[in-house]
């Protein structure tokens, strides 16, 4: 099969889907690769280079869609793109499937099969195949550049003979792989980087990057990243509130504001309201990753670099990857050469469409005259969910009500199993001692049950404290003594005086020795 | 005076002492529960000495108050360090009362025998409730009073033996007479027909050997226990001393005695049961005596004890944010609490955060560290239990083994033939850096050589704990 790449027809894109080194990779798949004349001069792929790479040139747009059997381009298909698909040939591009109802049903209709880059889901063997991410990643890191264009001061603080120069502070809005990216540039540059996020589980990869994590005094259970494949989701409008204050305090301190805030399928959230913009000191700059959808701030004109009154710069460029043409092709052209790799399994240069395929799939908008989009939820998860730190806490009330009853009647079966024993042996005794030993036996065993049940409760750090008490307490023995002393012959009397002595050394020692003890322990 | 008098304030008194050991469960309730016991002490005495002990009441007034007078100095002297020992050597004062007692009550029971019908009447006190006993009366009488004395007995020597252990006048090591159990098991055996022989002559003789053959099985159960393990045995001689005031009471028909005799005896029990669960100790193999042999060599260990100078400790504690100070009977011998406390005040003052780990067997008493620590000031909120420490270690800066040795050695993780296996120990090693402050390179009480000294992250710090920590002191200001 024949896998050709026009040249981008929309107005400004310097990208190319094919580049000569995935030109090289694709023929070791099977592939015959053709390229229409001049589709990678804007990227710094010339023709020659791409003869050279083995790939075909062809001269016009027409004669490529109709030789390819598989077109790979980058942005989404025009009309009379569209038109010249048929059912034997797929196409794979960005699409924009959520707003691009027309271009399906077109898609449909011709029974064409459509891959839209954009759909490839967010699991681990995607990676490679993730266009979004390795665009995201070229525009953070050109929105930093961008910025620093247009920003009068170093992003380092120096001091130097000519004076002090303070270092800029970097506010990145939105921690996902454009941020990231332009967090790790901003701070490699030098500059002071904060960063926020809605979802708090990425501040340690903010901090990881040498950004100072920005994080609002607010409690609410925020939806774990994880559950919307690793997206951010909307947030509720206290949070909403309790974030914009944040920012507005921010404001007046920070020189560069990047936002990166999306949400798959909406229009873009604002987030830097136009009294931020106010707020901030002239010659500032706000780039707007977000200006396609909307922008972050309304003020962003897409497309377009503007100045407000009071001198911030805003740009709202929505070209950011194409602005590096060259790696951003190289990159494109990389996730779609393994893209290719997936849909070739035998690497004999014919395309298996394995709808079987989480990854295939999802990316795929139309098949085979029906429209597929969108995809059921992959089969895998796309982020593994955080561990469940108090799992415990999660049982339903009637759950935790079983568990207790359980656990009730298990204690009221020892217990009774223990009674029933007891009592039978009480019993026994009973059986043959006589009535005054029996007495003097209930109120033992009673005793002994007191003290089981007390002990339990005492402290550990109090044990030598309990066993000085016990052990003054056990002089108890005294009573026998003095009982004694009184009656009976003299050995009677030595002995019974000699305990009562040495109890009574026990009694006052045993005590005291207790209270000294206790007299010590206090708290801080 | 009235008996009815005398067993209203001994329902008072054994309400006062249950009150008393209740009170125990925290620190500050505890301070009011010692007075309990002290009312609950002294109001059975005073309704005994106008009651039922009425008879030659001056001695025994004078007599108590000599005793209290020495035990009151006795008390007062004491170092907390020498605890241990004291509360040993005390339990043996009671067990021989116990003894004592038991005598009395056997030739009392002769004296009344011997008399007839008429004189039995004339009797007061002890021998009138001796004198109205029925045949089969008298024979439980004998059982109860032989148990009695055997028990008590057992607690004498076996105290004694346990003070001589814990004062370091008897050798720690775990030793046993050739014959070992046997003997233990012959002893007993031999009390066991003396009981009968005594049952059924009611002669001084069998009572006599019976007695014997108690001291002997005290004496030498607590000779084939190691030092490791007297915490235990402290609380168990404890518990003992208690069951043989029980037993007196029993056969002197005292209500009261047999009440604290049993709140003493189980109290001792669930105390000692208690610590071996702390040790991964089996509750009887501990009170037969003996730590049980190990199958195969002990593990060997690589790797050489490494030593460091107060100054590079001062170093580390300067860099370090949180610290865990784990002392053993190491700081107890060597006074050093003060000297812990100064510099776990001066390291908090410095915002670091500072805590103390406490093994359940720290020590030769249970709860023996909180106490000393407690004297040196050190507040008791950040006094943690293993349980509740020994998850952070990995997060810990820096851990410092002051006196302790078995509780902190990883063999007992690791080497499943050391004779210490599968007793739960404090972590130390995890933290970052071990310091261990240390004598010298002997081993600890339990005779065992410790892993952890050899550990690449573990520094020795030799010298005496005191004097260690006083030279450390002058570098942390």
């Amino acid at each position: 099969m024949k896998i050709g790449t026009p040249k981008e027809v929309f107005d400004g894109e310097n990208r190319v889907a094919m580049t000569p080194d995935s030109a090289k990779q694709l023929q070791k798949l099977g592939y015959e690769c053709a390229i229409e004349s001049g589709a990678g001069v804007k990227a710094g792929f010339a023709d020659a280079d791409y003869e050279a790479a083995g790939v075909e040139i062809v001269k016009t747009a027409a004669a490529l869609w109709k030789e390819a059997d598989v077109i790979a381009k980058v942005r989404q298909p025009n009309e009379t793109e569209l038109k010249r698909l048929n059912k034997n040939k797929t196409l794979i591009s960005f699409f924009n499937p959520g707003g691009n109802e027309e271009g399906l049903e077109l898609a449909k209709s011709k029974g064409a099969n459509v891959i839209a880059m954009e759909m490839v889901p967010r699991i681990s063997r995607a990676q490679k195949m993730d266009a979004l991410s390795s665009m995201a990643n070229i525009a953070g890191y050109r929105a930093v550049i961008e910025a620093g264009n247009n920003f009068g001061r170093f992003f380092t603080g120096q001091i130097t003979a000519a004076g002090k120069v303070p270092p800029a502070k970097v506010l990145v809005v939105g921690a996902g792989v454009a941020g990231l990216a332009a967090i790790g540039t901003s701070t490699s540059l030098g500059a002071i980087t904060l960063a926020f996020d809605v979802r708090p589980e990425v501040a340690e990869q903010v901090e990881s990057m040498g950004a100072e994590f920005v994080y609002l005094d607010f409690e609410e259970d925020t939806a774990d990243g994880s559950s919307t494949g690793g997206y951010a989701s909307v947030q509720s409008d206290e949070f909403r509130e309790a974030q914009l204050a944040k920012f507005r305090e921010l404001a007046p301190d920070v020189d560069i504001v990047i936002t990166t805030a999306l949400i798959p399928n909406r229009e873009a959230p604002e987030l830097w309201t136009k009294d931020m913009v106010d707020a901030m000191k002239p010659g500032s700059v706000i780039v707007d990753l977000a200006a396609e959808k909307g922008g972050n701030c309304k003020l962003t004109v897409p497309d377009e670099k503007i100045v407000t009154d009071n001198g911030v710069t805003i740009i709202g460029y929505t070209d950011f990857p194409s602005r590096m043409a060259a790696q951003a092709s190289t990159l494109y052209a990389t996730n779609i050469r393994h893209m290719m790799t997936d849909l070739t399994p035998e690497k004999d240069g014919q395309i298996v469409h394995d709808m079987e395929d989480d990854v295939i799939r999802g990316a795929t908008v139309t098949h085979q005259g029906e429209i597929t989009f969108p995809p059921p939820p992959p089969k895998v998860q796309a982020i593994a969910a955080q561990p469940k730190k108090e799992a415990p806490k999660e049982l339903t009330p009637e759950e935790k009500r079983a568990a207790e009853t359980a656990a009730f009647k298990a204690q009221t079966k020892q217990q009774v199993t223990l009674l029933a024993v007891g009592a039978a042996l009480l019993l026994g005794v009973g059986l043959v001692a006589p009535a005054s030993f029996m007495q003097h036996f209930i109120v033992f065993v009673l005793a002994v049950f007191v003290g089981f049940q007390v002990i339990w409760g005492v402290s550990h750090s109090l044990h030598t404290p309990l066993m000085a008490v016990t052990n003054a307490i056990s002089s108890i023995i005294i009573l026998g003594a003095l009982m004694q002393i009184g009656s009976g012959s003299f050995l009677v009397i030595l002995l019974a005086a000699l305990s009562v002595f040495m109890a009574g050394i026990n009694i006052f020692g045993g005590f005291l020795v207790t209270r000294r003890m206790l007299a010590m322990f206090q708290k801080s | 005076m009235e008996f009815g008098f005398t067993t209203a304030a001994y329902v008072v008194a054994a309400v006062l002492f249950i009150l008393s050991l209740g009170g125990l469960s925290g620190q500050e309730s505890a301070k009011r529960a010692v007075w309990y016991g002290i009312v609950g002490m002294g109001l059975a005495v005073f309704a005994t000495l106008i009651g039922p002990g009425s008879g030659l009441w001056l001695l025994s007034v004078v007599l108590i108050a000599a005793g209290g007078t020495i035990g009151y100095y006795v008390a007062q002297k004491v170092q907390m360090t020498e605890m241990p020992q004291l509360v040993a050597a005390m339990h043996s004062l009671v067990g021989l009362a116990a003894v004592f007692v038991g005598y009395n009550a056997h030739f009392e029971l002769g004296n009344v025998m011997a008399m007839d019908q008429a004189a039995r009447e004339g009797l007061e006190g002890f021998a009138a409730l001796l004198a109205h006993k029925s045949s089969v009366e008298v024979n439980i009488l004998k059982v109860e009073l032989a148990l009695g004395v055997w028990i008590g007995a057992v607690t004498f020597t076996g105290s004694v033996i346990a003070y001589g252990k814990l004062a370091g006048k008897v050798s720690s090591a775990a030793t046993k007479l050739p014959g070992g159990h046997a003997l233990n098991a012959g002893a007993a055996i031999i009390s066991l027909l003396c009981l009968i022989w005594y049952f059924s002559s009611g002669g001084f003789l069998p009572l006599l050997i019976l007695t014997l053959m108690a001291l002997f099985i005290g004496y030498h159960l607590i000779m084939g226990i190691g030092g490791a393990d007297m915490p235990v045995v402290v609380s168990m001689l404890n518990s003992y001393s208690g069951w043989a005031a029980a037993a007196i009471g029993f056969s002197l028909g005292n209500d009261l005695l047999i009440v604290v005799g049993a709140l003493v005896g189980s109290s001792g029990a669930i105390l000692s049961y208690i610590m071996c669960k702390a040790m991964n100790r089996s509750f009887i193999s501990v009170i037969l005596g003996g730590f049980g042999g190990t199958a195969g060599p002990a593990m060997e260990v690589e790797g050489e004890q490494v030593a460091i100078d107060a100054e590079g400790v001062a170093q580390a504690l300067d860099e370090a944010d949180s610290i865990i100070i784990i002392p053993g009977y190491g700081m107890a011998v060597a006074q050093a609490q003060q000297s812990v406390s100064e510099l776990t005040k001066r390291l908090r003052a410095q915002g670091k955060e500072v805590r103390f780990a406490i093994h359940p067997v720290a020590g030769r008493l249970p709860g023996h560290m909180n106490v000393l620590l407690a004297e040196a000031k050190v507040p008791y909120d950040i006094v943690m239990e293993m349980d509740e420490i020994n998850d952070d270690f990995p997060e810990t800066d820096v851990a410092i083994v002051i006196g302790s040795n078995d509780i902190v050695n990883p063999a007992a993780q690791e080497d499943p033939n050391s004779p210490i296996a599968g007793m739960p120990v404090l972590e130390c090693w995890k933290a970052k850096q071990v310091f261990v402050s240390k004598r010298g390179q002997g081993t600890g009480y339990s005779g065992i050589e410790n892993p952890l000294f050899f550990k690449e992250n573990t520094r020795m710090f030799y010298g005496d704990a005191k004097q260690s920590l006083d030279t450390l002191l002058t570098l942390i200001k």
